[in-house]
């Protein structure tokens, strides 16, 4: 027999929780640019999203030569995305916009790890070198960042 | 000589430009989707109506490139749109590309992860844009 509350149930909305959001009413076009291209690896790859879904930091991205910042609040499975930076990070990133870009074609190798001895690896460790990517808060949290690299990559 | 921007001529000329270089074949290898510009008008600068560039790109080749309405080009599967000011800062150099996108000066359109990921082309067809000579409509 048909169940007389089964329409109501059907009916009945599915709050949905966006994994990816943002804290500013105007997301500034390099927080959109982040917070989309984080949406849609996670949506794009399983190991990806397992990541995103254990990693609990606040990581600080600074784009040297256009003045523009974002903080990532990653919270086990959620993404804040803050313009500026927000206190109390873990890690801040800071590099020119070529640099930050070309850090999302990091390519991923064994055991997760970036790979640094292809072209695009060779030229950001050179950057590290040169002191053109600064990576503020590394002791201690290479495992945060790896986790940020591997669902900030393309590739 | 100097074309004039944005005509037949111009997008002729930019897609010989983007056939001779080596470095835009070997990065967009895989590359398989149209890309739309949209040159939005700006009346005081003698650009009365938007514009659009359709650039058909396949696997490091441009087979087409030609101007039409910017309806045409919103249709791409990318598609990048800014006024005609901003397209002649990029055409001049004074404007990275990647650095208008990520200060917003510069709207894309289309999947992140694919043009994150042709990062080096897309700068290289910036490149050839540049070295078409163009007269531009706002110092005649």
């Amino acid at each position: 027999m048909h169940d007389p509350g089964a329409r109501a149930v059907a009916r009945r909305k599915i709050a949905t929780i966006e994994p990816v959001e943002y804290a500013d009413a105007e997301p500034s076009a390099f927080a959109s640019m982040l917070g989309g291209l984080i949406d849609a690896n996670i949506a794009a790859s399983p190991a990806k999203r397992q990541d995103f879904d254990q990693l609990s930091a606040r990581v600080g991205i600074f784009v040297t030569d256009i003045d523009e910042a974002v903080t990532l609040d990653f919270k086990r499975g959620s993404l804040i995305v803050h313009n500026g930076l927000q206190p109390r990070r873990a890690i801040t990133i800071r590099a020119e916009a070529a640099t930050v870009m070309n850090l999302s074609n990091l390519k991923i190798g064994l055991f997760g790890m970036p790979v640094y001895y292809d072209e695009v690896g060779r030229d950001i460790a050179a950057k590290l070198v040169q002191g053109k990517l600064r990576i503020e808060g590394l002791l201690g949290n290479l495992s945060t960042l790896n986790s940020v690299t591997r669902i900030f990559s393309v590739q | 000589m100097a074309v004039e921007a944005f005509s037949d001529e111009w997008a002729r000329q930019f897609k010989d430009e983007v056939n001779k270089s080596s470095m835009y074949k070997s990065a967009a290898k895989g590359w398989k989707w149209t890309v739309g510009l949209v040159v939005e008008a700006e009346p005081d600068k003698n650009v009365p109506e938007s514009v659009g560039v359709v650039m058909d790109l396949f696997d490091g080749e441009a087979r087409d490139i030609h101007v039409g309405p910017a309806s045409d080009a919103q249709a791409c599967n990318f598609v990048i749109t800014a006024p005609y000011s901003r397209w002649k800062q990029v055409a001049k150099k004074e404007l990275d590309a990647t650095k208008g996108m990520l200060q917003g000066k510069l709207k894309l359109k289309g999947d992140l992860p694919t043009i994150v990921r042709y990062t080096k082309a897309s700068q290289e067809l910036t490149e050839c844009t540049t070295r078409v000579p163009v007269q531009w409509p706002d110092e005649k």
